[in-house]
C-alpha cells in the first residue's frame, strides 16, 4: 500500500513539474522584477530611500531580489530552471552556464534594440563587443574602469635606499632585489623581501600578478595575434620569457616564499608589517592600504605608499594590462518578457535607470543624506545610517554606465589621499593608451565552454610548478602540449574561425 | 535498559511475534490502521521530497540546460558516462578518493570511538561535561575558517606548527604544498573538526551500558582495561556496526569545500577527488548533466557498498541496519 | 554518580585517570583556541587584524564590529527568525520522524524491510538541487518557512536509530497500555515517547543543528530578504571573496575582517549553548532501566 502511495504521489509531482505557467503579462509593465547580487553584509530592505527614489526615476515599481554574491551562480541557475524568472537579471560574466542558457535562447539579443535608447546606446562599442557572445549582445553591460593594474611600493623603503620608482620590468627586478638584500627598513636584519604574491584562486587570465607580468613582457592578454592567427598568450616566446623572469624572482628569494599558498585575503599584511615591499594588483588596493595605515598611524601614514602603473617590458614597449572594461551585464530573460512590446517596456525602464539623475543615485546615493557635493566630487556623509551606506553599494550593482560614468567621483578624506587619487586617475588614463586588449574577448568557443576551466588549470598549475622547480622547461612545454591535445587545438581553431566570421 | 546500542541490536533480533496472518484486506487494515496512519506522513515525505526529485537523475543522460528544462533538454544517452570513464583523470580521481576514504575509515572513525571511550572513563563530571562541550565547538566553524587557520599555522617559514615540527624533526617540509602531506593534513583537519561531534552518538550509546555487568566484572577481578575490552566495546558494537555500514555508503563522498580550499598548484595531483571534479564540471563549467552522471556513478557505488556491508554484517551474525 | 561505585584505586588506574584528564583537557583547549582567536579578532580593530596574523587577545579593544551588526535590523530579524524556525522545525521533524519510526519498529508490520531499504536508498541517492527545488516550488512552499523545514523533515539516519530504540522498548509496557484501550497512536504519545527522552534529545540536537546550519534552503527557497536566516549573513561574510569578481568591480571590497569574525561569533554562540542544555538528558539514558525490572 505504501509503495502504491509512493508511486501515486511521485506521479502527481511529475505531472506538476511539466505543467507550465501560461499567464501572460500586459505590455505596459507596472512592475519590473530584477535579480541582483549584493556584496556587503546586509541586503537592502525593500523600502529604503534609494529604492523609492529609483522607482520614481524608473517610472515603475521595482521588485528586486537581492542574492548574496557568494552564491549568485547557484541562485541564477535555479532561477532559470523555474518559471518565475525576473524581467531583468544581473549576470556576472560569460561563464559557461550563462553561455549555455543564452545559446539555448534564454535571453533577448539586444543589438538592434539598444541604439534606440539614448542612455543605452553605448559610447564604448568595443566593450559592448567584448561583452558579447560572438557578437551577439545578450545584455546591457556594466561598465568598469578600463585600466586598473598598478604597482604598489613601500615609499619609505624606496627613499631609504635612494631608489627611483620602477619604470620597466628590469627596474622592478632591481627594486625587488634591493628590497630583499639591502635592508630597506634599516633594522640591520635580513628580514625583508620584494614582491608579495598570493595564491590566486582563479586559473590563467585572471589578472593575477603573473598574468600582468606576462602582458608587460609582450605575451598579450589571454590571447594575442601572431602571423595573422589568434593564439593563447602562453604559446608565445614572450610568455616563456616572462615565466623565466618570474622564476628568477622566486629563485633569488625576492618573493614571499609561500607564494603558492599565501591567502590573498591577507595580502595587505606583509606590506603593512614591513616584510614585503611590492604588490602588483589594482590601484584601489593602495587606497585600502592607506586607510589602514591612517587608522594605526594617523600622523605619518602618508610616508608608506607609492604607486605607479604598468611597466615597460624588455622590448622597451609599454604593454599595459587592461580590464575587460565591464563586469557582467543586465540580461533580459525571455520567459516573462515574451513580446517585443514587453521587451521595449523593460528597456525603457533600463534607459531611465542609466540617466544622469539615476546615475548619481545608484553610484553615490542621496544628496544631503549619503553625500554632499564639493564641486563635482562627492563627499561621503559619515553619519549616514550604515544600512543606507550599504544600500548604496548594493544599488550600484544595477548601474550600467554604458555611456560613461554617471555618478560623482568620491572626494578623498585628506588632501594627501586626494593627491594620490588624482595621480592614480592620471596614470590609469595614460596607461589606457597602451592597453593590450584581448583580441578574442568577444569569442566563445564551444570546446572552451565545455572544457575551458580544466584546460586553463593545466597551464596555471604548470606555471607554478615550473616556478617552484617541480618541473623543468621540458615539463612546461609538455604541459602546453597536453593543453593542445586535450582540446586546446580545437579551441584555437574555433576562435580563429569565429574571428574570421566576425570581421 | 535503554541505550542506542541495545536498540540497534534489537533491530535484527528474531521476530518472536506471530507474523501478520493472511486475512482479508479489511481485517488487515483494521489490525494495522493506526500504524498505517502513523507511517503515512513519513511515507508522503519520502515520496514527495526524496523520491519525487529522483526523476532529475535523467539529466545524466541529457545535455541539460536550466532554461530548457529537464524534459526539453536534448538526449545524449551514455555520452557523459563514456566521457567520464574514458577521461585520463578517472583513475587518478578514483585513487585519490578511495585513499582519502580509507584513511577516514581507518583513522578518523576509530579515533571517534576512542575519544568517546576516554570521555566515558572520565570520573569528574564537571571535566567530562566541559570537555564534551568544548570538543564539539569545531563542528560549527566553517571549512573556510578551518582552512585559513591551517594556512596560518603551517605557513612556510613563519607558521608556528611549521617551525615546531620542522624544528623537532630537523627538516624543512612545506606541509601545504608537499603532495605527501596533503592527505595527513586533510585527515587532521577532519579529526579536529568532526571527532567531537561524532562522539555524541557513541556517548549516547555508552550512557546505557548495563552497570550491573561492570559490578560483576569487578567482583571477578577484571581490570579496568579488561572491562572496557570485554564489556564496554561489545556493548556498543551494534552502534559501531551501524555507523560503519552507513559510512560505507558515503565512501566516495569526500566533501568538496575542505579539499577545494586546501588544493594548490603543487599538490593538485593528489588532491583532485570526485567531489571537486563534480564542482568543476557542474558549477565552473556549467555542465549539470556531466556532474549528475558522476554523481549517479557515486550513488551506485554507494548503494552497492551499503547494502553489501549490511548483508555482510548480518551474515556474520552481527547486527545490520535493516 | 554510579561510576563512583567502582574502585579504580590501583596505581595504574590513578595514573591513567590523571593522564586521561590531562589529555582530554588538552584536546578541549585545542578545540577551543580557534574560537577564542575568532572572538578576539571580533573585538580587534581593522588595523590590528591587518597586521597581526594570530592572537588570542586584541591589543586595542574595539566594539565597532558588534555595533555594526547588532544595530542592523536585518541581522536582529534574522536571529529571531533562525531561532523560531529552529525551534518549530526541530519539534516538527522529531514528531514526523518518531511517528514513522514507530510502525517500522513493529516486526510484524507488513512491508517493513522493503520500506527500510527504500529509506536507506535515499541516504545515498538524491535527485539533486534543481529537481528538489522544482518540487518545493510546485508545492507552493517558496517564500514560506515550511521550505526550510519540510524538505529535510526526516533524516534517514535519525529515523533508523530512533526506530531501533523503539524496537527494544519492553513490549509489556505497550501491551498493558493497549489492554487499557489505548490505540497505537496514544501508546506512542503517552508511553513510548516519554520513555525515549535520551534518544529524542540526541536527535533534537542533530535536527536543530541541521536547521541552524542550513544555508542552501534559505538561499534557494526564500527570495524575500526580510525572511532570511543567520546563515545567509554568515555565508556572505565568510566565503572567500573571489578576487576576480572584486577585481572587475572597484567599488566592492570584501566585508571587513572584524565584521566577519563578529558574525561568526554571534551566529555560532546560541547553538553552541544548546548542547550543555541537552546534555543532562543524555545522562539519563539508564533511568528507565527500573521500569524494565
Amino acid at each position: 500500500m505504501s509503495a502504491a502511495a509512493l508511486i501515486a504521489t511521485s506521479a502527481v509531482v511529475l505531472a506538476g513539474c511539466s505543467a507550465s505557467d501560461t499567464g501572460g503579462e500586459a505590455a505596459d509593465l507596472t512592475t519590473v522584477s530584477i535579480m541582483a547580487p549584493y556584496l556587503v553584509t546586509n541586503a537592502p530592505s525593500g523600502d529604503n530611500e534609494i529604492h523609492t527614489a529609483l522607482e520614481e526615476i524608473a517610472g515603475v515599481t521595482l521588485d528586486i531580489t537581492w542574492v548574496p554574491n557568494s552564491s549568485y551562480l547557484d541562485k541564477t541557475n535555479i532561477t532559470l530552471a523555474g518559471d518565475d524568472i525576473p524581467h531583468v537579471m544581473v549576470v556576472q560574466g560569460k561563464d559557461p552556464g550563462f553561455v549555455r542558457n543564452a545559446q539555448a535562447g534564454a535571453f533577448w539579443e539586444l543589438s538592434e534594440y539598444l541604439p534606440d535608447y539614448p542612455n543605452l546606446a553605448t559610447t564604448l562599442p568595443e566593450v559592448q563587443k567584448a561583452a558579447s557572445i560572438n557578437g551577439e549582445v545578450y545584455g546591457v553591460f556594466r561598465a568598469r574602469d578600463g585600466m586598473r593594474a598598478a604597482v604598489i611600493l613601500r615609499k619609505d623603503w624606496l627613499q631609504n635606499l635612494g631608489l627611483e620608482v620602477p619604470k620597466t620590468t628590469d627596474d622592478l627586478y632591481e627594486v625587488a632585489k634591493a628590497f630583499t638584500q639591502n635592508d630597506p627598513d634599516g633594522n640591520g636584519a635580513d628580514d625583508t623581501y620584494g614582491l608579495i604574491i598570493p595564491k590566486w584562486p582563479g586559473a590563467i587570465g585572471s589578472n593575477s600578478p603573473y598574468d600582468v607580468i606576462e602582458t608587460w613582457h609582450g605575451a598579450g592578454n589571454r590571447w594575442t595575434e601572431r602571423d595573422g592567427e589568434l593564439v593563447p598568450s602562453f604559446t608565445t616566446d614572450e610568455w616563456l620569457e616572462a615565466v623565466d623572469y618570474e622564476k628568477r624572482l622566486v629563485d633569488e628569494g625576492l618573493v614571499n616564499p609561500d607564494y603558492a599558498t599565501f591567502d590573498s585575503a591577507n595580502w595587505n599584511e606583509p606590506f603593512l608589517n614591513g616584510k614585503g615591499g611590492i604588490i602588483i594588483d589594482v590601484h584601489s588596493r593602495a587606497g585600502v592600504l592607506m586607510s589602514l595605515l591612517k587608522e594605526s598611524d594617523p600622523d605619518s601614514f602618508q610616508n608608506y605608499v607609492e604607486i605607479t602603473g604598468n611597466l615597460e617590458g624588455p622590448d622597451g614597449v609599454l604593454h599595459a594590462h587592461p580590464t575587460t572594461g565591464y563586469s557582467g551585464f543586465l540580461a533580459i530573460p525571455k520567459t516573462n518578457v515574451r513580446t517585443e512590446a514587453e521587451l521595449r517596456a523593460v528597456l525603457e525602464v533600463l534607459n531611465n535607470m542609466n540617466s544622469t539623475e539615476a546615475g548619481a543615485l545608484l553610484n553615490n546615493g542621496i544628496e544631503g543624506t549619503t553625500y554632499t557635493l564639493d564641486g563635482d566630487l562627492a563627499v561621503a556623509v559619515d553619519s549616514a545610517p550604515q544600512a543606507l551606506k550599504d544600500a548604496v553599494l548594493s544599488y550600484s550593482q544595477l548601474g550600467t554606465n554604458v555611456t560613461g560614468f554617471q555618478g560623482y567621483l568620491p572626494k578623498q578624506p585628506t588632501e594627501y589621499e586626494q593627491e594620490m587619487y588624482d595621480k592614480r586617475k592620471a596614470i590609469e588614463e595614460s596607461d589606457l593608451e597602451s592597453a593590450e586588449y584581448d583580441p578574442a574577448a568577444a569569442f566563445v568557443s564551444k570546446t572552451y565552454v565545455s572544457k575551458g576551466a580544466q584546460l586553463d588549470t593545466i597551464i596555471a598549475d604548470a606555471r607554478i610548478q615550473y616556478i617552484a622547480g617541480q618541473i623543468d622547461r621540458d615539463g612546461l612545454t609538455d604541459a602546453i602540449a597536453l593543453w593542445r591535445s586535450s582540446g586546446g587545438d580545437a579551441v584555437i581553431a574555433e576562435i580563429n574561425e569565429l574571428a574570421s566570421q566576425n570581421n | 535498559m535503554v541505550a542506542l546500542d541495545t536498540a540497534v541490536a534489537a533491530s535484527t533480533a528474531l521476530d518472536t511475534r506471530p507474523p501478520a496472518r493472511r486475512r482479508g484486506a479489511r481485517a488487515h487494515f483494521t489490525q494495522f490502521k493506526w500504524l498505517y496512519l502513523l507511517l503515512l506522513p513519513g511515507a508522503i515525505y519520502f515520496a514527495l521530497f526524496r523520491y519525487g526529485p529522483m526523476y532529475g537523475a535523467v539529466i545524466a543522460f541529457k545535455d541539460y540546460v536550466p532554461f530548457l528544462g529537464i524534459n526539453d533538454s536534448p538526449w545524449v544517452g551514455w555520452a557523459h558516462f563514456e566521457d567520464f570513464f574514458a577521461s585520463p583523470d578517472f583513475p587518478r580521481l578514483l585513487a585519490n578518493t578511495l585513499i582519502l576514504a580509507l584513511l577516514s575509515l581507518l583513522v578518523a572513525f576509530p579515533l571517534t570511538i576512542v575519544v568517546a571511550l576516554l570521555l566515558n572513563e572520565l570520573r569528574v563530571t564537571m571535566v567530562k561535561r566541559s570537555v564534551q562541550t568544548l570538543i564539539y565547538i569545531p563542528h560549527f566553524l566553517s571549512w573556510t575558517v578551518v582552512a585559513s587557520l591551517t594556512y596560518l599555522l603551517f605557513a612556510l617559514d613563519i607558521g608556528p606548527l611549521f617551525q615546531l615540527i620542522n624544528g623537532v624533526l630537523g627538516t624543512n617540509i612545506d606541509f601545504l604544498t608537499d603532495p605527501g602531506w596533503f592527505r595527513p593534513i586533510i585527515v587532521l583537519q577532519d579529526i579536529w573538526k568532526n571527532t567531537g561531534w561524532g562522539t555524541i552518538i557513541f556517548l549516547a550509546a555508552l550512557a546505557g551500558v548495563d552497570q550491573e555487568q561492570y559490578e560483576a566484572a569487578i567482583i571477578d577481578g577484571a581490570g579496568r582495561f579488561q572491562r572496557v575490552w570485554h564489556i564496554t566495546i561489545p556493548s556498543i558494537m551494534p552502534t559501531i556496526i551501524v555507523m560503519l555500514v552507513l559510512q560505507m555508503g558515503q565512501v566516495l563522498n569526500t566533501g568538496f569545500e575542505q579539499i577545494y580550499l586546501m588544493t594548490n598548484a603543487l599538490n593538485r595531483s593528489v588532491a583532485d577527488v570526485f567531489d571537486t571534479y563534480v564542482y568543476f564540471m557542474g558549477i565552473t563549467q556549467g555542465s549539470y548533466s556531466y556532474s549528475t552522471a558522476v554523481g549517479l556513478f557515486k550513488a551506485i557505488v554507494g548503494v552497492v557498498l551499503i547494502f553489501g556491508a549490511n548483508w555482510l554484517a548480518r551474515r556474520f551474525n552481527q547486527t545490520g541496519i535493516f | 554518580m554510579p561510576r563512583e561505585k567502582y574502585r579504580f584505586n590501583t596505581r595504574a588506574g590513578r595514573a591513567f585517570d590523571v593522564f586521561n584528564v590531562v589529555l582530554l583537557i588538552a584536546v578541549g583547549v585545542l578545540a577551543l583556541l580557534p574560537f577564542i582567536f575568532v572572538t578576539a579578532g571580533s573585538f580587534a580593530t581593522e588595523a590590528e587584524l591587518a597586521t597581526r596574523s594570530f592572537f588570542l587577545w586584541p591589543e586595542t579593544f574595539s566594539l565597532r564590529a558588534y555595533e555594526s551588526i547588532l544595530t542592523s535590523d536585518a541581522f536582529i530579524r534574522a536571529m529571531v527568525t533562525t531561532i523560531g524556525v529552529t525551534v518549530v522545525g526541530t519539534v516538527i521533524q522529531l514528531l514526523l520522524t518518531a511517528s514513522m519510526a514507530y510502525p517500522l519498529s513493529k516486526l510484524n508490520f507488513p512491508g517493513r524491510r522493503v520500506i527500510l531499504a527504500l529509506i536507506v536508498f535515499t541516504m545515498v541517492f538524491s535527485g539533486g538541487m534543481i529537481p528538489t527545488f522544482l518540487v518545493v516550488k510546485d508545492l507552493g512552499l517558496l517564500d514560506t518557512y515550511w521550505a526550510l523545514i519540510l524538505p529535510m523533515a526526516i533524516n534517514p539516519f535519525s529515523l533508523i536509530i530512533i526506530k531501533n530504540f523503539f524496537q527494544q522498548l519492553p513490549a509489556g509496557l505497550e501491551e498493558s497500555a493497549m489492554i487499557d484501550g489505548a490505540n497505537e497512536m496514544q501508546t506512542l504519545w503517552s508511553v513510548v515517547l516519554p520513555l525515549s527522552k535520551p534518544v529524542l534529545a540526541t536527535f533534537a540536537l542533530f535536527y536543530a543543528v541541521g536547521i541552524w546550519n542550513d544555508f542552501m534552503s534559505p538561499l534557494l527557497y526564500l527570495n524575500d530578504s526580510s525572511m532570511w536566516t543567520l546563515q545567509m549573513f554568515l555565508r556572505q561574510v565568510t566565503v572567500a571573496t573571489d578576487l576576480s569578481i572584486v577585481d572587475a568591480d572597484p567599488s566592492q571590497l570584501p566585508p571587513a575582517q572584524g565584521i566577519k569574525f563578529a558574525v561568526i561569533v554571534v551566529a555560532t554562540l546560541p547553538i553552541l549553548l544548546f548542547y550543555p542544555f541537552l546534555q543532562k538528558h543524555f545522562a539519563k539514558g539508564m533511568l528507565i532501566g527500573s521500569v524494565k525490572g
